[in-house]
């Protein structure tokens, strides 16, 4: 009773016990946690480890390293125990099996019994113990163990356990595993041709003289395999008839054999293909800090990539047409085949962590609608422009979270009603517009102390510097006097072409047009604090 | 039939937007289609619409094209009815203004060289809207609450015969001062179509038939037109 009372209270005590939580998180993050930054040291480590101490023992079969080798070993070893010990620990909380099953019998009025608990608290490490990569580690730590020194050659084993830091061999093994079912349909195949051209030759060729034929029915096995595999060491060889016609009928079964397992392997990987690409393409957005998702690889799309590439920005593309991919990724184009309404591959982009933008740019609103409304509850911060192909799903684009709407019919409405009326200008401005002249619109930020703060618009030289000013964007509300030209603009003011004593503030935003180079040798002047 | 200078041609989305956009600016349109269910649909929606077979230069006449209309829109969804209709109507009146759609610039230039005077491309529109979007958010938002929205128009504003302006160095003019308007520059018809800056290197001397190219509130572009008209030299010019 005094026991039960006793593993109660320690139980209670871990629960609450902050630095318990914390070490043990600590440890998680360390083996276990794949997104955490600790975990790719601790795995490079493991991994020169163990091949170091697979090394040692293949250089110690031939040369006396004395005294290094077992100290080597022995801390090697130690460092396994200690992982094995720490995996052990962190698989799953005892004591919380132990309090749910206390708290469960205090609900229901019934007296706690240790044991039942117990016996759960036994059955779940039980359970990580006879893991496979449990066993692995396990069985790269027993041979160290004196008396079973035969067991040395399980120190291979340690080997295996380089599955556990590394992702590639990890992903062969989960191809492998999916193809489990016709492996192992191949498998009792296979034995089962092995087994029937074995006992036939050794029926056969058994009575052979001369020493020639086949000693023992092990013999025979090893003959079937290196025959069926088309190896053909041709150590053991038929002699009688009956026993050629068995080898016969074993090497067009074995030619059967090895095309099949190789068409299994082959077409696992070939599915398994774009997943592989996909998480290559993750691990780069995550490795390279892509904060910008483009979700549509069709003509606009294409606009997009091109434009940002000249920009030379880093994004991530996402479209589900596999023509659509392979263009961009000819284009070198960083790009994903999928869906973008399938939430968990967006979060795999990091929509939720370091994406700061998405463009929805599909030909169907739908889509759109969806992808802005899964990746706003996702991110409520993001910014989200999309487009709208018909103009009355802007407003629901707008519901769903979208900061910026862009509706290409709507734009064509515009240009075509203002090029009946008035062509040239307004093509020129529009060229302006989209940076297809050589004369565009750009702004300049007026910083706190330059020279420009504080200065009045008339002595800032424009005229003199080719360039037009356009207007002021100044942050805050606009003056309610009422003088004309100024436009509230959410939340700041847009002054129209600023009288020539406008004085400007820290904080503006000079919006003005000219040639490229002007602009470039304004800024230029600025930088160098000369006007 | 109506006589409406305007042509649309295709009832779809776009056709319709188009529509909606000119009616909007009061350039009465008529909107055809070959297609029967969406005149129908278009016709419900308010617009004035007809069904006619495109591929007739008969019909097309009849529809009043090298008669009396101006502009035609070519707004079908299909490549090649936009190109047909093109080469049809450049064929019956040279010089009517052709708009048409293109989804890609290599079918833009087919339409060109059917006899386009002007190809729009929405998808390359809208891609380098949204880059701007992304490169120069302040800039794009200035716009689309001024030039683009209510606030500013743009206007073309011709400079008539025997004005004061005429003989004037395009730097010579203060209009920013002395209106409330933004002066791009103008376009000398007479030389090309193009527009030069006013901040281009070349002083261009104005005269008569030029088009000054203004941004600015709807009122002060009327004073401004207002007094080009009556050519009051102290208003433009000053003393």
């Amino acid at each position: 009773m005094d026991n039960t009372h006793r593993l109660i209270q320690t139980s209670y005590k871990l629960k609450d016990s902050v630095r318990y939580r914390r070490a043990k998180i600590f440890f998680y993050d360390l083996l276990e946690n794949p997104k955490a930054r600790i975990r790719p040291y601790f795995d490079v480590f493991m991994i020169l480890l163990v091949v170091s101490s697979v090394w040692v023992l293949i250089y110690d079969v031939r040369h006396d390293m004395g005294i290094f080798d077992d100290l080597f070993e022995w801390v090697a070893v130690t460092i396994f125990i200690i992982e094995y010990l720490l995996r052990f620990w962190i698989y799953n909380d005892s004591h919380k099996v132990i309090l749910s099953h206390y708290e469960r019998a205090e609900f229901i009025n019934q007296p706690f019994r240790a044991w039942p608990a117990m016996r759960e608290v036994v059955a779940k490490k039980w359970e990580y113990v006879t893991q496979p990569l449990a066993i692995i580690d396990l069985l790269a730590i027993i041979p160290t163990y004196r008396p079973l020194r035969f067991l040395r050659i399980f120190l291979l084993f340690r080997l295996f356990k380089l599955f556990r830091y590394t992702r590639s061999i990890s992903e062969f093994v989960k191809v492998l595993n999916e193809k489990r079912i016709e492996l192992f349909t191949l498998f009792i195949f296979m034995a089962f041709i092995t087994f029937t051209a074995a006992t036939a030759l050794f029926f056969f060729e058994t009575d052979v003289v001369d020493g020639k034929g086949v000693g023992s029915f092990f013999e025979s096995i090893y003959w079937a395999l290196v025959t069926m595999s088309t190896v053909g060491y041709g150590d053991i060889t038929p002699h009688t008839t009956e026993g050629r016609v068995v080898t016969i009928i074993l090497i067009i079964a074995g030619l059967g054999v090895i095309s099949f397992f190789t068409s299994i392997i082959v077409s696992a990987f070939g599915e398994k293909m774009h997943e592989i690409r996909a998480q290559r393409v993750f691990s780069e957005v995550e490795r390279k800090h892509i904060d910008l998702i483009v979700c549509g690889y069709g003509r606009v799309g294409q606009v997009v990539a091109d434009q940002l590439a000249l920009d030379q920005r880093q994004f991530v593309l996402v479209d589900p047409l596999e023509s659509n991919v392979r263009l961009a990724k000819q284009k070198g184009y960083l790009a994903v085949q999928g869906d973008a309404a399938d939430s968990a591959l967006l979060e795999s982009l990091g929509i939720a962590t370091q994406a700061k933008r998405l463009l929805c740019l599909t030909g169907d609103d739908v889509a759109n609608v969806y992808i802005t409304l899964s990746a706003r509850q996702m991110n409520p911060e993001i910014e989200i422009i999309s487009r709208a192909n018909h103009r009355e799903n802007v407003t629901k684009l707008r519901l769903a979270g979208a900061d910026h709407t862009v509706a290409p019919y709507e734009i064509v409405g515009l240009i075509a009603a203002e090029y009946v009326g008035q062509p040239v200008a307004f093509e020129a401005i529009y060229g302006m517009l989209t940076g297809q002249n050589d004369v565009g619109i750009e702004a300049v930020r007026v910083r706190s102390g330059s020279v420009l703060d504080g200065r009045c618009m008339a002595d800032v030289g424009f005229r003199q510097r080719k360039l037009i000013p356009f207007g002021v964007v100044r942050e805050g509300g606009c003056p309610i006097d009422g003088s004309s030209g100024t436009y509230e603009i959410e939340g700041r003011c847009f002054h129209f072409n600023p009288t020539p004593d406008f004085e400007l503030q820290a904080g503006d935003l000079v919006v003005m047009f000219g040639h490229e180079y002007s602009v470039v040798h304004f800024r230029d002047c600025l930088e160098r604090g000369t006007l | 039939m109506g006589r409406s200078d305007t042509l649309v041609f295709g009832c779809g989305p776009l056709g319709q937007e188009v529509a909606e956009q000119l009616i909007g600016r009061k350039v009465p349109v008529y909107m055809y289609s070959s297609a029967l269910d969406r005149v129908a649909e278009v016709l419900a929606k308010g617009f004035d619409a007809a069904v006619l077979d495109y591929t007739d230069d008969d019909k097309l006449r009849q529809a009043g094209i090298g008669e009396w209309v101006k502009v035609i829109f070519c707004l079908f969804p299909e490549e090649a009815k936009n190109v047909f209709l093109t080469l049809s109507a450049r064929a019956l009146d040279p010089d009517l203004k052709i708009i048409c759609v293109s989804e890609s610039p290599q079918s833009g230039q087919k339409l060109f060289a059917a006899g386009a005077s002007k190809v729009i491309d929405p998808y390359e529109i809208s891609g380098r809207k949204v880059h701007e979007l992304i490169a120069r958010p302040m800039i794009v938002d200035m716009l689309e609450h001024t030039v683009f929205g209510k606030h500013l128009d743009i206007a073309e504003i011709e400079i008539p015969l025997d004005s004061c302006l005429s003989g004037n160095p395009l730097s010579a003019l203060d209009l920013g001062g002395r209106y409330n308007v933004v002066l791009m520059g103008v376009v000398d018809v007479e030389m090309s179509d193009s527009l030069i800056f006013s901040t281009s290197g070349v002083d261009h001397k104005l005269d008569a038939g030029d088009m000054l190219v203004v941004i600015g509130p709807a009122v002060e572009i009327t004073r401004l037109k207002g007094d080009l008209e009556e050519d009051r030299t102290d208003q433009l010019l000053g003393g």
